[in-house]
């Protein structure tokens, strides 16, 4: 008696149905990542779209801001920075010859000085106070690039500066 | 035999990324306000420009290009793939200098406005986007939804882009692409400025490049991997 051995099916084989697990593991990926989205929106941008009010804005709604925490922008005084035991006291300037006085606490950042913009994060001393109770400063550069020794960089249109 | 282009890329790319790190650290002069901590602006921005214009606007196109029929092919997916794998690493790094750069100057780490909000959400979306392809084993059908995951995240790319306009933010505004299109940055600087953005462009290129041959050789090595095993099996049946 002869056995014949079966022939092997080489011929390609469909894969497997893998639709459904494909599909079950992209909505896990796109449920977890919208999770993770939401959180950061939510962080950030719906909490703080705008980041700040400026010294002109948190005076015009002054009455409605009472005493929550806020952060105020505005250019720092010339001549008005004192350092205390605590942090630093300084004249908070927005437009309009608009000024706000700031008492913050802790050290300001290394660039904090006169005529820079900063932000304070902090809340007014009462309903009514001009005063600024500020708990954190942070110092807002500006786009500008301008070589700290004049006489070796010239502008585009040849003045120097 | 290599094009001249292609043997010329790599030097380039290195040429230029060491004479910007020489104009940087050495030619220019400190900035007015912020003193040498200026000097990260011949880094960061063009990283920038890389993660956020180059990287995920290749992988869009190219997800574009799949999408439509006419021009439809696993090439123009696979570069989408590449691009945005590049275009992740660089919004890391993007995020990392920022950072580096935000602890001097603002005196935090980390703040959550507009822009670096969007731009962690970009990073978030990149991840999500390598993470859909990791979900399907199709090729037709990864190519196809990861696809339309980019196209649908770079909406977001715009919005980073005019957060400094749209809203109020910590972050700087324009330097250079400004609404009155004047260039806030003078003489050397600028002109370091300019060079980084053409040494990491040529990083871009070199790096989008070596990642896609690495894609192709993975697909050459998985194709021989079946032929070789199918020939195993034949000479197993044939004894």
């Amino acid at each position: 008696m002869t056995t014949t051995e079966p022939t092997l099916d080489l011929s390609p084989v469909a894969p497997p149905p893998s639709r459904n697990r494909s599909r079950r593991r992209s909505i896990l990926v796109l449920v977890v990542l919208g999770l993770v989205v939401v959180l950061l929106l939510s962080q950030g941008i719906l909490h703080s779209l705008n980041y700040f009010k400026t010294v002109d804005e948190a005076l015009a709604s002054r009455q409605s801001i009472g005493t929550s925490e806020i952060r105020l922008e505005g250019v720092v005084k010339a001549h008005t920075i004192v350092r205390t035991a605590s942090g630093a006291s300084f004249v908070l300037a927005g437009g309009h010859s608009r000024y706000v006085t700031v008492d913050s606490k802790g050290t300001p950042p290394q660039l904090f000085q006169a005529n820079i913009p900063v932000v304070v994060v902090g809340h007014f001393s009462n309903q009514h106070s001009l005063v600024f109770q500020g708990s954190q400063i942070l110092v807002k550069h500006t786009a500008s690039y301008i070589a700290q020794h004049p006489t070796r960089v010239k502008a585009p249109n040849g003045t120097t500066r | 035999m290599k094009l001249l282009s292609q043997r010329l890329l790599g030097p380039l790319t290195l040429v230029s990324l060491a004479l910007t790190v020489w104009m940087g650290l050495v030619v220019t002069p400190p900035d007015r306000t912020q003193g040498d901590l200026a000097r990260l602006v011949y880094v960061h921005p063009a990283i920038a420009w890389v993660a956020l214009y180059l990287s995920f606007g290749t992988a869009t196109v190219a997800s574009i290009l799949y999408l439509w029929r006419r021009t439809r092919s696993l090439v123009a997916d696979q570069v989408a793939h590449c691009a945005m794998e590049v275009s992740l690493v660089f919004i890391v790094l993007t995020l990392i200098t920022g950072s580096i750069w935000g602890r001097p100057t603002w005196g935090v780490w980390w703040a959550w406005d507009a822009r670096l909000t969007s731009s962690a959400i970009l990073g978030v979306l990149a991840v999500g986007y390598l993470a859909l392809r990791r979900a399907n084993d199709d090729p037709t059908l990864r190519a196809r939804r990861s696809a339309v995951f980019a196209v649908l995240s770079a909406i977001n790319v715009p919005i980073i882009h005019f957060s400094v306009l749209w809203w109020k933010t910590l972050h700087q505004g324009a330097t250079v692409f400004t609404a009155n299109r004047s260039l806030k940055i003078h003489g050397s600087m600028a002109w370091t400025l300019l060079l980084s953005f053409v040494a990491f462009t040529l990083l871009f290129v070199w790096l989008l490049r070596a990642r896609y041959r690495l894609e192709e050789q993975r697909t050459v090595s998985q194709t021989s991997s079946l032929s070789v095993a199918l020939e195993q099996r034949r000479r197993e049946g044939a004894h």
